[in-house]
This record gives structure tokens, sequence and C-alpha cells, in this order.
């Protein structure tokens, strides 16, 4: 989340679009449901079916799954045509007005520039910004809109020559690079600037084409998207809208590109940064968000750091190709955040290594592992599927039940040599040589060692989640785990342990990055998650002072935040980003203060939110250019003229002594500092601006552009596996999964209490479908894609209506994914012991590698 | 269920003569508001409400529906009832209203009781069950027009939602209340939770274009110490069977209170009666009356046997 | 003498073969054993149905009435089953009875004149008035309907999630009416059985009546039993002026 939940009763419109939050986030929704009741907030609620969100919204528009950029993208070409955008919002804090070089392409035939057909990779080098500087008015006449942001842009203009000069001197030659002196026309009337370019591309997005692709009839679309822009209205700046999502959005082939079409018209109309808008992630699992800070992903260490490649010969090397140089227009300000990735990365290999890394060794860097593949979760089961991979240890997730085609992880497993699965309940994955279909003669040929580790559940630890809105809240141990089971860090510790043990007495071909790793806790075998949480937070390794914050600290001490990092071995964080969490003055995910004089519901003395304990993220951009909040009555931050100083209610996320005259950008952590309209480079796999394309199984051809009708860089996976459907083969029902309040994953499938709310699968079927099948509410159905078939009971609904895409009569069905083959109704006969995902078609996002489990495609058959 | 320890009676169910401690403490009418506009069904209040009340689970089967049961049940005092509610005119609502006793000002569970002291209704308006002196004859069941009291068949006594009286009683909100995520669900006085509903009611219709919200709080049984805030308050059929115009059944009412003890008053004139023809008629005797004559001993048995 | 086993057609049962039913001489037998039974049958659950309702009926009583049971909740279990028994051992003397407590038109010209019989403005009943008066079969055929009425709404207030609140409702209501018209009633049955006409009660003690309360109370029927016109043996009987051949009455 860009804000957070409780930024959300600030709003003004919400559009709640890719996620069920009424259903998901029953706790979070109070605050949209706060803004509706306190501030008369409306809400528009875009889905597959009428879901509980559905049924508190003001409008609620049914869409067809994965048609997504299509909406959205209508919603742009509607603000942009209507002229509900934020004007000098968008000139000034986003890349509107830079201009894009010569040979770039919009995706009119379905490809951008650059696509190379045999690797299904874009050369993105034509996705840059033009060299220049002040192109405004050379192209076409200044429009009178523009006036106001030059009065600035002029005062600018002299100061930081000097300092373009520097970023210019340290650009470094090819790989293609982002110009450090961008083109730019203020008047957004040169015909390469990135809003002509917007219009241009989003101009094809037509009411009548959204009709076409999302089943949304254009009279229902006009509405939603006049309502939603309604917060723009003659250009004023006072109103705010947000937008919900969740992994609606991002499970599809193109799940990023929605996600930034989002971003794309909030930074349009000028939502981002303030009070009550944003583009909000409403993380699915109480500690989502702490995984990934934490590095949950393969391609990234804790903080977002990249993670080295082989191409990484050394440190430097590393840095300079993960440390972004400045990239804007000279007259403009760039705070450039990540230009300090070197304090962060030495500072975590300072508390990787601990004294084993210095200064000569390149702080331990070589111990880093260097990735040189993609290890995303669907690649490790393909892989192990193929037999390249031969072991598992499975931690908090249930491996066979949460991936797409759970046939081919069964199949994956039993091919495996051991599995470590470590869980509070027997889980299928475990059990994965007892799932429906594997007789005793299947089973002789399986010879996977499963060993199974009792873990502890949540209530049973202390330490931190963190929630959707980058909160880090302390919580302590409910109760001691039960039996045997153990504390999931001293599993954990205790193998680390064993392992470095082996090391020891047997050696290895490289037993440094084990031998040498910090494991400085009290008792090694059980570490304290306060000494990790304090580890991570990082502390000073030597006497150091900072003049400018005037803070010093002594050797040992904790640091108070990331401004005090260094790059050279005198700090250590585990997290740069978490820097702040633990300092001296003790544990701040701990507190807990309910004071909120803003009213805002920023609370700055409950727990502690990364970073630096600001709840709004690029909360600059809050302020219109002189340094006022747009909306005096949603004061975050502001410019205070006689301190000289950013100062606010929130923490201002922004250089604090930068002028507003120094026009410096609020996107901080870009480096060309403002927002990105237009993504340059390879930042995205597949396009700098977001194109609709079919989900990979789709009823229909993409009307844009049928030639390419799929996401044209996402690749197929090519084991026997993995089958496609198509329409023509039968398949010609959209099918979407989801999860219900009652249920959390699959845990609570053996939970009494949460059985008996909802006692069996189901699927949910359209009545007009059903009535058509002849399918009564209870029958049972089966639901058959090109990989599997799934049984379950049918639920016969009015919420999910038929409609018309691209002239065909369409029917969605949905079904909830929490049944598998151990549980409590599953002893008791009642489910089909069948996990959803036996459906789930093997095929993923090429930016965050995840799985499109909503919209695939399926034959439905009464039993 | 109940905490007299801490909670004023005001009502007892087949008590004659008054009722104990009555008026030695006012009280303020509690008021429970459930604002359905805001309702997102996530059943938190039904778990909220087995959990307190330490109920058995139960077994459940799919019905077609996300509601977890067709009915509450004698286990099961809270239920969300789902109805989807479509329009002639093709707009659609899920319409979710959470399902419990109301706390009628005039409970028709405690006018049909019979048993002295099996219902009671406090002074801060909460109607309870006291178990221990329910005789299980279910007439509370016909009694209420919300068909609350459920019975159990195996301890043969009658169980509904009790207010969480005792957590009331120590002033603490009902346990359904402290679970619900969205603040659809609030608890204060009478008062207080008109105010709010009415506030709520008329933000729908000026804002939200719901012409016909309104408050439910039917002033036939004398308003309710439950309340809701309606999307359309003039259709609360369509929220899973609410009546618009609740009733207890005049067998409760007039009869009971009127006719009873008249029709018993005049079955006894049938003593009375009797008693008087006695008096004024007096018996006929078989005739000619045999003179008063002893004989002794009595003559041999001179019949038959049969 | 012709004694009644001869007119009034019953066949010995089980039951009568289990009681013994003593006539002597000037008396005639009225109610067998197994008519017997039933009666007390019947008037025990009626009893014990009337004061488990009772206290149930009206909460003033409900402490007083309660309990004799055991407590409300018992009192609640057990006065289905006392109504019940009632019911059933009502039905089988209805059966038994069926064919005496026909209507006939001398009972309606009995109802004509019923200001007479309360009154007693006659020494005797009309010489029409067979086994059963018409007053009788009139509280018989209400018992009848009344039970049947009883049956139906007890079994709805029984199973209440069967039939729903407003048929409970109204059941109750019915419940009570037919209970009070039954206890206004039993006042007569018994005032009648015992003071109101002496000789009466030992017909369902003995089983036996004396010819005189026959003649007296039920003519025609005496004649049926005896043969005889009971105007003239009244008047013999007037005539002899002496001691009634039956034994005191002693009960």
């Amino acid at each position: 989340m860009t804000n957070g939940w409780i930024d959300i009763k600030n709003t003004d419109m919400m559009l709640i679009m890719g996620g069920n939050p009424a259903e998901n986030h029953p706790c979070g929704f109070k605050w949209p449901v706060e803004a509706k009741r306190n501030r008369n907030a409306k809400m528009i609620v875009v889905d597959p079916r009428f879901t509980r969100t559905a049924a508190v919204a003001d409008l609620f528009c049914q869409i067809r799954a994965g048609a997504d950029i299509a909406f959205l993208g209508g919603m742009i070409n509607y603000a942009l045509e209507n002229n509900r955008i934020a004007k000098d919002y968008l000139v000034n804090y986003t890349n509107a007005a830079f201009i894009i070089k010569e040979g770039f392409k919009l995706p009119e035939d379905g490809l951008f520039s650059g696509f190379d057909a045999a690797t299904k990779i874009y050369d993105k080098s034509s996705w840059n910004y033009q060299e220049g500087g002040n192109e405004t008015g050379k192209a076409v006449p200044v429009s009178a809109a523009a006036t106001p942001a030059e009065g600035h842009e002029a005062k600018a203009a002299v100061v930081p020559v000097s300092t373009a000069a520097k970023g210019a001197a340290s650009t470094p030659p090819p790989p293609p690079s982002l110009p450090p002196n961008i083109a730019y026309d203020l008047s957004l009337q040169h015909p390469r600037c990135v809003y002509q370019l917007l219009k241009q591309q989003y101009s094809r997005y037509t009411p009548e084409m959204v009709e076409r692709i999302t089943g949304i009839p254009k009279d229902q679309f006009l509405k939603a998207a006049d309502l939603f822009t309604s917060v723009r209205k003659n250009g004023d700046m006072k109103k705010v809208a947000t937008i919900i999502y969740a992994v609606g959005w991002t499970q599809h082939s193109f799940g990023t590109q929605i996600i930034r079409t989002a971003a794309m018209l909030q930074l349009l109309m000028g939502n981002v940064g303030r009070a009550g808008g944003g583009v909000n992630a409403l993380r699915g699992h109480s500690n989502i968000q702490g995984a990934t800070d934490m590095a949950g992903i393969f391609d990234i260490l804790p903080g977002y750091l990249k993670v080295p490649n082989p191409t990484d010969k050394d440190l430097k090397t590393y840095l300079d190709r993960i440390t972004p140089k400045p990239a804007k227009p000279n007259e403009w300000e760039s705070f450039n955040y990540w230009s300090n990735t070197p304090k962060f990365m030495v500072s975590f290999l300072k508390a990787m290594y601990g004294n084993a890394a210095t200064k000569d060794n390149d702080f331990a860097f070589q111990y880093l592992p260097k990735v040189d593949r993609n290890y995303s979760w669907v690649n490790i089961w393909n892989d192990m599927y193929e037999g390249t991979v031969k072991g598992m240890f499975a931690f908090g997730m249930n491996g066979v039940m949460i991936g797409p085609d759970s046939q081919k992880n069964i199949d994956a497993l039993k091919k495996a040599d051991f599995l470590v699965v470590c869980e509070i309940y027997p889980d299928e994955t475990s059990a994965f040589w007892q799932a429906p279909g594997i007789t005793p003669d299947d089973l002789k040929q399986i010879n996977t060692t499963v060993y199974r580790l009792p873990g502890a559940g949540f209530a049973e630890k202390d330490g931190t989640f963190v929630n959707s809105a980058r909160w880090l809240q302390w919580k302590n141990a409910a109760l001691p785990p039960p039996g045997d089971c153990r504390l999931d860090q001293d599993i954990l510790a205790q193998i680390f342990l064993k392992i470095r043990e082996l090391y020891q007495k047997e050696g290895g071909k490289f037993p440094d990055p084990i031998l040498k790793a910090s494991w400085a806790y009290t008792l090694p075998a059980h570490p304290s998650l306060s000494e990790v949480a304090k580890e991570i937070n990082g502390k000073a390794l030597a006497d150091i002072s900072d003049e400018k914050l005037g803070i010093s600290l002594k050797a040992g001490q904790q640091l108070p935040g990331f401004a005090m990092l260094h790059d050279d071995g005198t700090t250590s964080s585990g997290n740069w980003l978490y820097c702040g969490s633990w300092t001296e003055a003790g544990s701040m995910q701990q507190r807990r203060g309910t004071e909120d004089p803003s009213g805002l519901g920023i609370y700055p003395n409950w727990g502690w939110s990364w970073p630096a304990n600001r709840r709004v993220l690029y909360n600059r951009a809050s302020c219109d250019l002189a340094g006022k909040p747009w909306d005096p009555t949603r004061s975050q931050v502001w410019w205070n003229e006689t301190a000289q100083k950013w100062v606010g209610n929130d923490v201002p996320d922004f250089k604090p002594d930068s002028k507003p005259e120094e026009h410096m950008g609020p996107f901080i952590m870009n480096p060309e500092g403002v927002g990105r309209i237009f993504v340059p480079l390879g930042a995205m796999a597949d396009g700098p601006f977001p194109e609709f394309y079919e989900p990979i199984e789709s009823p229909i051809e993409n009307p844009l552009h049928p030639s390419q009708s799929t996401n044209p860089v996402v690749k197929k996976y090519k084991t026997k596996m993995d089958k496609y459907g198509t329409p023509k083969e039968g398949y010609n029902i959209v099918c979407t999964t989801y999860r219900l309040t009652e249920h959390y994953h699959y845990w609570t499938k053996n939970n009494p209490m949460n059985v008996e709310l909802v006692p069996e699968p189901f699927v949910e079927i359209p009545a007009e479908l059903a009535d058509q099948m002849g399918i009564r509410g209870g029958e049972k159905v089966k639901v058959t894609s090109a990989r599997s078939d799934y049984i379950a009971k049918a639920m016969v609904t009015k919420r999910i209506k038929p409609m018309m895409v691209d002239g065909k009569k369409l029917y969605q069905i949905g079904m909830p994914i929490h049944w598998g083959f151990l549980g409590i109704s599953e002893g008791e006969g009642r489910t089909a012991k069948m996990p959803a995902n036996l459906l789930t078609p093997t095929v993923v996002d090429p930016n965050a590698y995840t799985p499109e489990f909503k919209g695939f495609l399926v034959k439905l058959e009464k039993v | 269920m109940s905490d007299r320890g801490t909670l004023r009676i005001q009502q007892i169910s087949a008590h004659p003569g008054p009722v104990a401690g009555e008026g030695a403490q006012r009280q303020d009418k509690v008021c429970k508001l459930i604002d359905t506009t805001t309702c997102i069904g996530c059943k938190a209040c039904e778990v909220a409400c087995v959990e307190w009340n330490d109920m058995p689970f139960q077994t459940t089967y799919f019905d077609n529906t996300y509601q977890t049961m067709p009915d509450t049940d004698w286990n099961y005092w809270n239920l969300i009832k789902f109805n989807e509610d479509q329009h002639d005119d093709g707009s659609f609502a899920w319409l979710m209203r959470k399902h419990q006793c109301m706390h009628c000002e005039d409970p028709g569970c405690l006018r049909a009781c019979p048993a002295d002291g099996a219902i009671v209704q406090y002074s801060n308006g909460i109607v309870d069950f006291q178990q221990e002196n329910c005789i299980g004859c279910q007439f509370c069941v016909s009694g209420c027009p919300f068909n609350i009291p459920k019975f159990n068949p195996n301890t043969k006594k009658v169980y509904k939602c009790t207010l969480c009286s005792d957590r009331v009683g120590a002033g603490l909100e009902p346990a359904c209340i402290k679970a619900c995520p969205t603040g659809c669900l609030h608890f204060g006085t009478k008062d207080d939770m008109k105010f709010l509903a009415e506030n709520r009611a008329s933000q729908l219709r000026e804002v939200s274009g719901f012409q016909n919200a309104g408050v439910y709080d039917p002033d036939t049984i004398g308003g309710t110490h439950v309340i809701y805030v309606l999307h359309d308050a003039t259709k609360p059929e369509r929220y899973g069977n609410l009546p618009a115009k609740p009733r207890i059944p005049l067998s409760f009412t007039v009869w009971k209170d009127i006719f009873k003890p008249i029709g018993l008053f005049g079955a006894m004139l049938g003593f009375v009666g009797v008693v008087m023809h006695y008096v004024f008629e007096g018996p006929r005797r078989e005739q000619p009356t045999p003179p008063v004559v002893r004989i002794d001993p009595p003559p041999p048995p001179a019949g038959k046997e049969n | 003498m012709a004694t009644s086993a001869d007119r009034f057609v019953h066949r010995p049962n089980a039951i009568d073969r289990l009681g013994r039913t003593v006539i002597y001489t000037g008396e005639l037998l009225r109610h067998p054993v197994y008519t017997r039974f039933l009666h007390w049958m019947v008037g025990i659950f009626f009893f014990l149905a009337l004061l488990s309702g009772f206290g149930i009926y009206l909460p003033w009583i409900f402490r007083f009435f309660t309990p004799l049971f055991g407590g409300g909740a018992t009192t609640r279990f057990l006065h289905p089953w006392f109504g019940l028994a009632f019911v059933f051992f009502f039905a089988l003397q209805a059966i038994n009875w069926l064919q005496v407590m026909r209507w006939t038109p001398e009972d309606s010209r009995w109802m004509k004149h019923i200001k007479q019989y309360v009154t007693r403005s006659d020494s005797v009943e009309s010489p029409e008035t067979g086994f059963f008066n018409a007053g009788q079969k009139m509280q018989f055929w209400e018992i009848v309907w009344g039970c049947v009425a009883y049956v139906i709404t007890g079994v709805i207030m029984w199973l209440p999630e069967i039939f729903g609140r407003i048929l409970v409702a109204i059941s109750y209501v019915i419940h009570d009416i037919s209970a009070l018209i039954m206890l206004f009633g039993i006042f007569f049955h018994v005032y009648l059985s015992t003071f109101g006409e002496p000789g009466t009660i030992q017909a369902m003690t003995r089983g036996t009546v004396s010819e005189g309360w026959a003649w007296t109370h039920h003519p025609a029927w005496y004649k049926a039993v005896t043969g005889r016109d009971p105007a003239e043996a009244l008047a013999e009987a007037k005539r002899r002026n002496t001691p009634s051949p039956q034994p005191p009455r002693t009960l």
C-alpha cells in the first residue's frame, strides 16, 4: 500500500477492483465503511462476481475475469477526454512532460518496439527518454494551462546545472541507461511526450471497446468512469480517490501491468501521495508484506536490493549495476534515494557476515549466492517436475495446494528425493502420496522421503507482523506450542547449526558462507525474535556521528534510522527499510500510542511503519508546487517557510530541506524524481505502457489486436502436464478462484468452527446457466479444465450474470479454494477431496512470476 | 444465563404479584444497532456468539447459500441471513442481515411463557431466558414474532440470544458488537442508537440514493432493543422474512391476560351452580323414597356373579 | 327375576372376567367391569391432566399445581401423556357406548323440558328416558369432540417445530376452551352422580343400581331391562310401602 489501512477513511472515492476486501480483509474493511459513513465517500466495485464487497458498494460492474486493463485503460481515456485530470500534478510530479526517444512504437498491433519473436523478449533500448532539455513550446505553442508550472521552472532553471553535470560525468556507458538530462515539454504538446503517447495509447480504449472486452455495458462503464473521475471535476484538487486491489489483479499473466494501469490513472488524477488516495495492495496474509520486505522472492535481498548475478564480479560492479543515477530535466531536482544503495548493501553484508565482512574482502560480497536463473515458485516446481530439483523444504506453505496445477506439483514431489514440511497440521503437501487417485501400486513407485516437522502457529510465537500498510507490529505469544511442536526459528536455527557442524567436520567446496555467517544470538539454537529484530534494525559497529542530523552513536548502539547507514562497514543492518524499528529507545514495533492529533489516522506512536515511520508514501505530492496541501483539511506535510523545512503530521517522504523552488520531484525512489506514467527501459518486461492482453486461456481473440492476443513475453511451460485449453475444444466458461471470509487458506478446514460456517466446497454458477443445464443448487457438478477436473456442489446464484463479450454470450463461474484431501469435513466425506488448483494453468506474469489463477477456461457438466 | 446481581428485573414471565426490586434503580434502556447497509456478512458476530457462550459446534451442510444454516438454533443464536434480492428493474442487491433476538419492549415470548420466572425482562430492556425455570413448553416459540427461541430436545429447554446480559451486566458490550469489524454493529442507550440510526438513514436517503431507507424499530411490539437500519424500510421482508409489523398472537395477550381468568371463573360457575342447585332444589332421590330402615345383618347375596 | 344381562347386550370380556359384579335382588346391572374400569381410568387421567394443565394454564396457580407433579418441567412433560391416556381410555369408552349414546327424538324432547329436570318439578324422569338421558349424552358428545380438539391442538402444541407459531397460538386457545368446557361439565357430572342423584355412584363402583333408581332416573331403560312398566312398578312400590328389597345404601 502506498497509503495505509486507516488512511482509507480519508478518501472521497474508492475503486475496489481485483480484490474483495469485505471477504478477505473484513477487519481492514472498516475503513472503507468509515469513509462511506463519515465522508459520504462513494465505492465502486468491479469484479467478476457480485461479492460481499459489492453488497455495500454504491456501484457494481461485473467484469470478465482478466479484462481489467481494458477497464482501467478506458478510465484513463475517459479522464483524458473529459479533462478530469490533475494538470499541475501531472506536469510537475509525473513524467507526463518528458519526451520519449524516437523509435518508440505503441502497440497498435499488440507489440511495442523492440520485440524479438524468437526469444520472446523485448529490446527495451527504445523505451527511453530523449536526451535534451526544455522543449516546451517548440513543437506547438504553449497552452495556457502550463503557465503556472513555468514560473517555478524558470526560477529553478539556474540552480541545478552543477548537479546535472555531476550526474552526466558519472554516467557509465551501455547497457542503456536513462539520460541524465531528459528532454521535456511542459505544454505537453510535443507529439512524443509521454502525455501525448498516453493519449494515443488509450484513445483505442473507447467505451465501446471496453464493453466488447470487459462485458460491462457501455452505459455502466461510463457511469463508473464518470463517478470515479468526478473527484477531478473542473480541475478541483481537493477531493481524493483511492484504488484498492489484491490478488485479483496480481494473479494474471499481465498482473503487474494491471497495477501499473491503476498507478497511471492515479498519477493522472493526482491521487498518489495524498491522504485517502494512492494505489493500495491488500496483502492476503497477515505477514506477506514482511515476507516480501525480507526477500521472500528469489530476485531480491532484504529491502528490495537486487540479487547479485554471475556477471557481478565484485561488489563495485554489482553496486554500479544496481545503483541508479539521477535522470531528470536539468532544471529540476531529484533526490534519487536509491543512490544510497551502497550504504544499504554494505550494512546488509555486515549484518550477514559480521566480522568476516571487511573492506578488503568486499564485505564478503562473494559469500552471497549469484542467481543465474529464475527461481520463482512455479519454476522451482517445474524444475522438480523435470527432475532438476531433488529436494524441498516447505515451511509455512502448502505447496501442493497453493500452486497452479496441483497434479503437476504432486507428480513433481513423486520425483523428489526428499521433502521436509514444517506445518501445524498434517497438510496435503506432506501427504501428497495420499492424493486421490494414487493406488497402492503407485505408492510403491514413490521414493520420496517425507519429513514432517511440527511447527508453531502464529499465536504460539512472538515477533512482528508487517501488515499491508507496512506497519511492523509486535505480537506476544499467546500460549506455548503444544506437544512436540517447536518454534519455527528454533527448527531453522538447529538445522543451520547442524549444517554448519557438518561443514566444520567435513569441509566442502565453499564452506565460508556457512561457517562465517553471523549467528550472534544468546542461545544459538533458540534465537529470540527480539534479537533478530534488533539485528535487522542494525547497529553502529564503530563510533559514528552525523553533524547534519545531529546524531552521534557509540559502537554497539542501535541505529535510529537508515539515514545513519554507512558504506564503509561501520554500520550493520539486516534490512535498511526496517532500520529505525528497534532503536536505542527500544522496540518501535511494540509502541501502542493511540494519539492521533491530526485526525488523519496517522497514529504516529503506534507500532512503526517503514520507511522511517512514514504512513503515506510520496506524501510530498499531497502539496502543490509551493508546498501547501492541496486540501488544507487533510494536511499531511507542508513546507514551513520560517523553519525552511518540510514538516507535518506525517513524516515527510522527501528531502527535508529541499525548498519548493528547487522543484525536487516527490517520487524520490525514482531516479527521475517524478511518478512514472511511462516506465522507461527494463523495469517492466512487457511494455512501458500497459496494453490489454487476453489471459492465456481466453474465450475470445483480443479485439484490439487478434494477431497478438496474449501477452507476447509470457512463456508457456513445456512439460506434458502443461496443457492450455481453448474455446474450440469446448472450454468456453471463464472460471476464477478465490477465498472466503470463513476460511483461511488450507488451515481452517481443520477447525470445527470454520467448518461449521462453510462446511463444503462449492462452485458458484450463474442462475441462467444452471437453468439451461438443469442444475439445481446443491447438486454436484464437474468442472473440467485442460488439466484436470474438479467435482463439488453447485451454488446457483443470481450474483453472477451472463455477459456479452465481443458479441458472444459468456458465462463465468467461480470456486473457493479452501478444501483438499485432509480436514474435518473431508474426513466426513462431505467434500470432493480435490484441490481447486487442479484446474489452474501453469503460466506466470513475466514481471512478478505470479501464476494466472484468475480467469482460465473450463467446461461444466452435471455429475 | 442471567446476571441478576447487576441487572434489575422489570418483568418476569408468569409471575403473580410485584417484581422484587422493581424500580429500585433506574437503568438506561440499552439497544443494539445493526446497520445492514454496512454489514459485509463476515460472520464474525456468529463466531463471537458461539465462542462467548461456549456453545457446542454442530455439523452443517451446504445449502446453496453463504448462510451458515437455515435458521438460528438452540446453540446458534446469531445468524446472518443472506438474501439475493433481484429487482424487476434489473438492479440487484445482496442483503445481509444479522438475525438474533430483537429484545422486544413487549416481548411475545415473555407474554406467552406460562412458567414463573422462565423469562425475565431487565429494566435495561434485555429479555433473558432463565433455563432453570423453563418448563420446555415452547409457548415462547409461538409467542415470538421473529422465530427466535429454539428448543433443545436433549435438555428440553429453550434458548436464545441474551444480548450478553452477563457482559452488559459487567459494563461490557455484547460479544457480537465487540467482534464486528466494520462497525456495522453499535451498542449503547436506546436513545443514542436511535439517533445514530436515524442519522444514518437520512444519509442513505440523501447521499446514497436509497429513497426508502429507514430504521426498523417496530412499534407494534413497543419497539425493540435491537434496531436495524435498512436500505428499504418499507420492505423488511426482503431481509430474510423480517416482519413489517411483528405482532404477538392475540392468544398470548387478549386471551391469556383477559379471557383466561374470566374463562376459569366461568368454569367455576359450574361448581357454584351445582352447589346452588343442591341448596335450592335439592337432590332427586329414587322413588319412592325408601323408608329409612336398618336391616341388620344384610341379606345374603342373592345375585349372581357376572 | 330377569336381570339386565338378558337385555343389555354385553359380552363379557377379559377385564370383565377379572372383576366381580354382584347383583343383589332388587338391583339391576348398570355398568359391567370393563365400563367401570374405563370410567375410572378416564377419570384419573382427566384429573391428572386437569391439574397438570392448570399449572400451565394460569400463572397465578402455576406454583400451586406444578409442585404436585415435581415442578414445572415435569408437569409440562407429563401433561401431554396424561392427556393422551385420558383420550385413549375415553376413546375405548366411546366405542363401548357408541350405541347407547345415539341421539334420539326422545332426547330432543327431553331437552325441551330440561327446565323441569333442573327444577325437579317431576319426581321421576320422563318415561322416555333410556339408559342415558339427553344431558348425559350431551356431556358424552362434548367430551368426544373435546377430545378431538385436545388431540389435534395438543399435538400441535407438542410439536411446534412442525406446525409453526400461528397454529400453536390458535391451538392454545382452543385447547383452553375445551378444557374450560370440560371443567364446567365435570362439576355437574360429579354432583349428579353423588349428591344430586343419590344412588348413582354405585353404578360405577359396584356396577349395579336399585330398581327404584332405575325407574326414577331411567324409566325407559328400566322397562327395557325388566319388561315392566316403570310407572306401574313405581305405583306398586308405593302401594306396598314396604321397605325396598334392596340393601341399604352403604357406600
